[in-house]
């Protein structure tokens, strides 16, 4: 076991994590964050994507123990949140989500789109979102949410 | 179709209720369901397609820990009942005793406090096999093989059956054109983003064991544990919590689910499965994966006058509870007509065991393939005779007038203007501009393509048809109890289960335009055995018009007693009374659905004499015709082919629909947009190959693509709008055919693209390898 | 093959010195497999491909992060993400082409972890660095029990997941000369869907003031293919026929090869 300590969502954490355990089955299992989402555990489909250190990362990818003193936000962690605000209305009203399992993670993605000014354009935002599969939706609705969420926040 | 009771009744596209708890990361699957003191099942798999069992070694710390087939005893082998003849239907363990027959076959559970110790236990378990040749190519070895998949049946013939009408050696004889091609669409999965899922404890208080499960069909399901667990029903509680994602592979009962209820029987705790991404692509059902010969007649102009046609579907190793593998087959000969009007027919059709994983339904069944393999015939039909496909496919259709028209294969198709769909779907793609684009060619010298595909879907139908089908469980009607409670808000309480569609929503829109109540106001349950009367689940694009149905009906039934209390109340007749913004309004006053609410459960000296307390409905509902309701659609894609590399690019995607009256517009384009996306997954990327030794390769996400954002087109929609006559509104059912044409399309355009060079591709998916080959066997 | 989700058990040790790391990692008795993004390893090992007995976690390490640039090139430490090189957070040496190559590169929440040394020490045959470093003519720096060396990077990847990197050894850093300003280049990516691994892939770099006209070859199933002088059809075709590709690569990497070259035509 490897001590760990390191903030989540703000709160600061202390424990004991067995190397092996990835961060997606630490916030899950163990902090209870069950919004973080695992559909392959090897990188490609995206559900489970949170942000460390304000960064979108994978967490199946992502060991708890390398988290040490990093700063995790999980989809529980943004009250509050302007663009994250936005997003979750725009997703409401376009209807960016059916069954909602890829839902968190795509509105981390969309969050780190729109903070780093890349949801321009239809073509940008649907390269912003090669890393997040949705087997529901057909994107459609998704691409227009964030255009949409992304203007809002400009304005 | 809005009546005026309520503006968010049907026809509103309202936002949906259950985006809250989604958006918020709150949704609640089976893997974020916490009970105290549960243990992880992994299971011990086999690496072999085909091969006996000898013995299995579990090491000596394991035991206890390690739950072999000898272990569960108690368990029943899977066994799918059919009511046709002539099919065989093999027990299916739900864990391995002597044999395994593909490759993830489960041969244990085992059992630990986290999934990552109980893999350590599964590597540790040792079994010992005696390989077996695998049969992997159903055409070939149909009927012999060097081992057969179940031994005592003299070939790996799950069923064959011949649907016939007409005199097919007439057509043939008539035929001034006659078309005939090779047609394959590859094994893939249906692969939702979330797997499957089971969660089972032992309820002491109640007596009961509970299963929470990833599955698109909870009472069936119960009903299975019942059976292969030797359980009273009223001792098993299943309970889909928010599925991620459905499309037909979760309607089915999985050994998985068998032994983890068995498990959780056993053992004093919690079980969890939480399947991962390598087992759902090996081990839960397999789709698609028909081949098809087809033979088509046609006159000069290039109007049908017959098909023949001989298709084979690999069926994998056992038949899935409870429909077995014989309907895909059935079906795909079925509506391999299509739209189109077709005296003369037969397909002689082959359901093959093989010794890889079983399939099962997918977004579509059956009809993809059909689809494929007729669409592509007709356009080379109307290359044969020198004429537009998209011409030669209008006039091929049955029209307007002819409805209701009975297929030579016994579909009965209600209304609809097919060939307007075609014309709609030209429209919407600017066909002139396109042929225009092609004219002038591209700069970067790839080759531009329009193609079309058209199919017709029958949703909703009912008992006549599974009875007909040969079915023992028949999923011919839903149910709905509507419950108003003391304070007039409202419960339905449905047998089906949304995951994905909407239906918390616009099952809750029904009850606003039966009953003028407020949606808000309504809370939608479903998918839990414990607070839904029997329904049978969601698939077969059949929840809107038959749980619709029942949650109108129900309604109905709610709004005649509150009329009738509402008309004591108010001192009037009730024929001068209307339900309207949550009350009973009268000429000369109103009374709110509390109020009634109250008098019905905790005021009842104020009923009318004869009215019993309560304000709870009951009913079920199937459709006025059991042979089902069409839905049908054409679609168009246009493609850049770069015939250097073989890649084919979506430029462009219209789906030109009809099915009736749309309770949500919003959901149904949405439907519409997300089988689209599955429709060109199977077109252009996704498959599971397998080797000469049964060996699926694409086991991970690096192998098995699915279409991202960047690979699906924004798609134009145009609706036609032909209500049904026999059902709730006008409603038909049109969940699954967005994934129905879009391999056929995209192959159209790809043809249409290469006409120059002469090259066709007639197997999905249309891979850059596949598209070069048929270049270079063109040249 | 089915493959599982969960790792094996493994330790893990996070040295607070690269001289730590290297001696961790040059341990006899234990497999150390030395960790920086983890994009790689971390799947493997979820899927069981790998089962390390020690990771040594070098991804904070000061001297494998620090990146430098003089007048003739730059210096990108091993740890630099691929995040860091697509957004310009580095020096470029390549005149757009490293950022260019980066932004396609997997997606961004893989290219915020995964590093430029830890992809460069994979050696996956599909992948993009490879090729690049080879195209720009630069050096790996590799680190290990015996000090440092300096592998030119066309030379550094010998065959599918295997490099010149001695055991024990890690990448350091990365040194690439500049391009010129008249230099030009072409990338062409050839990969089924967005942000998937190349079925082929592409660099050709034209710098006629240092004498440098290459086309590396990548996802060509072993190291890169590197040709050298203008680019000439028949040339690279039959080096790329030498490979002995089937019909369906051996076309693709020529189309991506010609693709390539005339992008950096003048």
């Amino acid at each position: 076991m490897t001590a760990l300590s390191f903030t989540v969502n703000g709160a600061g954490v202390a424990d004991e994590v067995a190397p092996r355990t990835s961060l997606a089955d630490y916030l899950r299992e163990r902090r209870n964050l069950t919004g973080t989402h695992l559909g392959c555990e090897h990188g490609v489909c995206g559900a489970c994507t949170v942000l460390i250190d304000g960064e979108p990362a994978r967490a199946c990818l992502t060991l708890a123990v390398v988290c040490d003193g990093r700063e995790i936000r999980t989809i529980e962690g943004f009250a509050g949140d302007r663009i994250m605000t936005a997003l979750r209305d725009s997703f409401h009203r376009r209807h960016g989500l059916q069954c909602g399992f890829c839902t968190p993670a795509m509105l981390i993605t969309a969050h780190d789109l729109i903070r780093r000014g890349r949801a321009g354009s239809e073509a940008e935002i649907r390269a912003g979102l090669a890393g997040n599969l949705c087997r529901c939706t057909g994107y459609t609705n998704i691409v227009a949410a964030i255009a949409e969420a992304a203007k809002a926040v400009a304005s | 179709m809005n009546q005026g009771r309520s503006a968010n009744g049907v026809g509103a596209s309202l936002p949906r209720r259950e985006d809250r708890r989604h958006l918020d990361g709150r949704g609640q699957f089976v893997a974020d369901i916490k009970l105290p003191g549960t243990m992880e099942v992994a299971f011990v798999r086999s690496p072999h397609a085909h091969a006996r069992i000898r013995g299995i070694a579990v090491p000596p710390a394991a035991q206890g820990r390690v739950f072999a087939a000898a272990d569960l005893p108690q368990i029943r082998p899977i066994r799918v009942v059919s009511q046709a003849s002539g099919v065989k239907s093999p027990p299916w363990p739900p864990l391995a005793t002597d044999k395994v027959r593909y490759v993830g076959e489960a041969v244990a559970a085992c059992v630990a406090a986290s999934r990552a110790e109980a893999e350590d236990l599964a590597a540790a378990v040792a079994v010992d096999y005696e390989v077996l040749p695998a049969v992997v190519d159903a055409p070939r070895e149909m009927r012999a093989s060097a081992a057969l998949v179940h031994e005592g049946w003299g070939d790996n013939l799950f069923t064959e059956r011949v649907v016939a009408g007409g005199d097919i050696d007439a057509a043939a004889r008539a035929a001034a054109v006659t078309v005939t091609r090779e047609y394959r669409m590859n094994r893939q999965s249906g692969s939702p983003l979330e797997g499957r899922a089971v969660l089972a404890y032992r309820d002491h208080r109640l007596d009961e064991t509970v299963v929470y499960a990833s599955t698109q069909t909870p009472h069936t399901l119960r009903v299975a544990l019942a059976e292969f667990l030797g359980i009273e029903e009223r001792r098993l509680r299943v309970v889909a919590p928010d599925v991620g994602g459905g499309f037909g592979p979760k309607a089915r009962l999985y050994p998985e689910e068998i032994v983890l209820a068995a498990l959780a029987n056993v053992l004093d705790h919690p079980v969890r499965w939480i399947e991962d991404r390598s087992e759902h692509l090996t081990t839960a059902a397999h789709t698609r994966d028909h081949h098809y010969k087809v033979t088509a007649y046609a006159d000069g102009r290039g109007r049908l006058l017959g098909i023949d046609c001989e298709i084979v579907v690999d069926a994998g190793a056992y038949g899935l509870w409870p429909q077995g593998p014989y309907q895909e087959a059935n079906m795909a000969a079925r509506c391999l007509p299509g739209p189109y009007l077709v005296p003369h027919y037969r397909a002689r059709t082959y359901t093959v065991a093989t010794n890889k994983a079983p399939l099962g339904p997918y977004r579509g069944v059956g009809r993809p393939g059909a689809c494929f393999a007729v669409e592509r015939t007709i356009d080379e039909i109307a290359r044969a005779v020198g004429r537009d496909p998209v011409e030669v496919r209008a006039e091929n259709m049955i029209p307007p007038e002819r409805m209701p028209y009975a297929s030579v294969t016994g579909m009965h198709y209600d209304n609809g203007d097919y060939a307007a769909s075609v014309r709609l779907c030209a429209e919407l793609l600017d066909l002139p501009a396109v042929r225009e684009r092609q004219r002038r060619g591209e700069p970067d010298g790839r080759l531009v393509g329009v193609g079309f595909a058209s199919f017709t879907e029958q949703t909703a139908h009912g008992a006549a048809e599974f009875a007909a089908r040969g079915a023992s469980v028949i999923p011919g009607f839903e149910s709905c109890t509507a419950r108003m409670l003391t304070d007039g808000s409202l419960v339905l309480m449905v047998g089906i289960q949304s995951h994905g569609q909407g239906l918390e929503t616009t099952l809750s829109q029904i009850a606003a335009e039966e009953l003028g109540i407020d949606p808000a106001r309504v809370s939608v349950r479903h998918g839990d055995t414990e607070s839904t009367a029997f329904g049978f689940g969601t698939f077969a694009s059949r929840s809107m018009v038959m749980s619709g149905g029942a949650v109108a009906r129900a309604s109905r039934m709610l709004r005649d007693k509150l009329l009738r209390i509402g008309a004591h109340l108010l001192q009037c007749d009730a024929a001068e009374l209307r339900c309207a913004d949550g009350m009973v309004l009268g000429p000369h006053g109103s009374v709110s659905f509390a109020e009634i609410g109250k008098v019905a459960h905790l005021r009842m000296d104020a009923l009318p004499p004869g009215t019993e307390p309560l304000l709870d409905a009951t009913a079920t509902y199937e459709p006025g015709i059991s042979t089902g309701v069409f839905s049908y659609a054409t679609h168009g894609a246009v493609v850049a082919v770069d015939p250097e590399t073989g890649f084919v690019e979506l430029l462009d995607f219209a789906v030109a629909e009809d099915c009736g009256t749309m309770v949500n517009p919003m959901l149904v384009e949405a439907q519409i947009r997300g089988g689209v996306a599955q429709g060109i997954g199977t077109a252009l990327y996704e498959e599971i190959p397998y080797d000469a030794a049964g060996q699926p390769l694409a086991v991970t996400f690096a192998d098995y693509l699915l279409p991202g954002a960047g690979e699906v087109p924004p798609i134009k929609i145009g609706h036609l709008h032909t209500p049904a006559t026999a059902t709730e509104y006008g409603m038909k059912g049109m969940g699954e055919g967005g994934a129905v044409a879009p391999p056929a399309a995209i192959a159209n355009a790809v043809r249409d693209a290469l006409a120059g060079l002469g090259a066709e591709v007639n197997e999905t998916p249309l891979t850059p390898q596949r598209v070069k080959a048929a270049i270079a066997a063109a040249a | 093959m089915l493959r599982s989700m969960k790792a094996a058990a493994v330790d893990y040790a996070r040295p607070a010195s690269l001289g730590e790391a290297i001696a961790l990692l040059a341990r006899g008795d234990v497999e150390a497999r030395p960790l920086a993004g983890g994009q790689s390893l971390v799947a493997m090992m979820n899927l069981r491909l790998a089962a390390p007995d020690l990771l040594v976690d070098i991804a904070r390490l000061p001297e494998l992060a620090e990146s430098d640039e003089d007048d003739a090139s730059v210096t990108l430490g091993a740890c630099v993400t691929h995040a860091a090189i697509e957004d310009g957070r580095v020096p470029d040496p390549s005149r757009g082409l490293m950022p260019h190559v980066a932004a396609s590169l997997a997606y961004r929440a893989i290219r915020n972890r995964g590093t430029l040394g830890g992809s460069l020490a994979l050696a996956d045959p599909a992948a993009e660095w490879p090729a690049v470093v080879a195209a720009l003519d630069g050096a790996v720096v590799a680190t290990g029990p015996q000090g440092e060396r300096v592998i030119p990077a066309a030379d550094f990847v010998t065959g599918l997941y295997e490099t010149r990197l001695a055991p024990g050894e890690i990448v350091a850093r990365l040194r690439l000369p500049k391009l010129s300003p008249a230099a030009r280049w072409g990338y062409v990516k050839l990969a089924r869907k967005a942000g998937e691994f190349a079925l082929s892939l592409a660099v050709a770099v034209r710098d006629p003031a240092r004498g440098l006209a290459r086309i590396v070859i990548g996802a060509a199933d072993g190291p890169p293919l590197v040709i050298d002088g203008e680019f000439d059809e028949a040339r690279t075709r039959a080096a790329i026929d030498a490979r002995g590709f089937d019909a369906f690569r051996g076309g693709l990497h020529a189309a991506a090869a010609l693709r390539a070259a005339r992008q950096a035509r003048p």
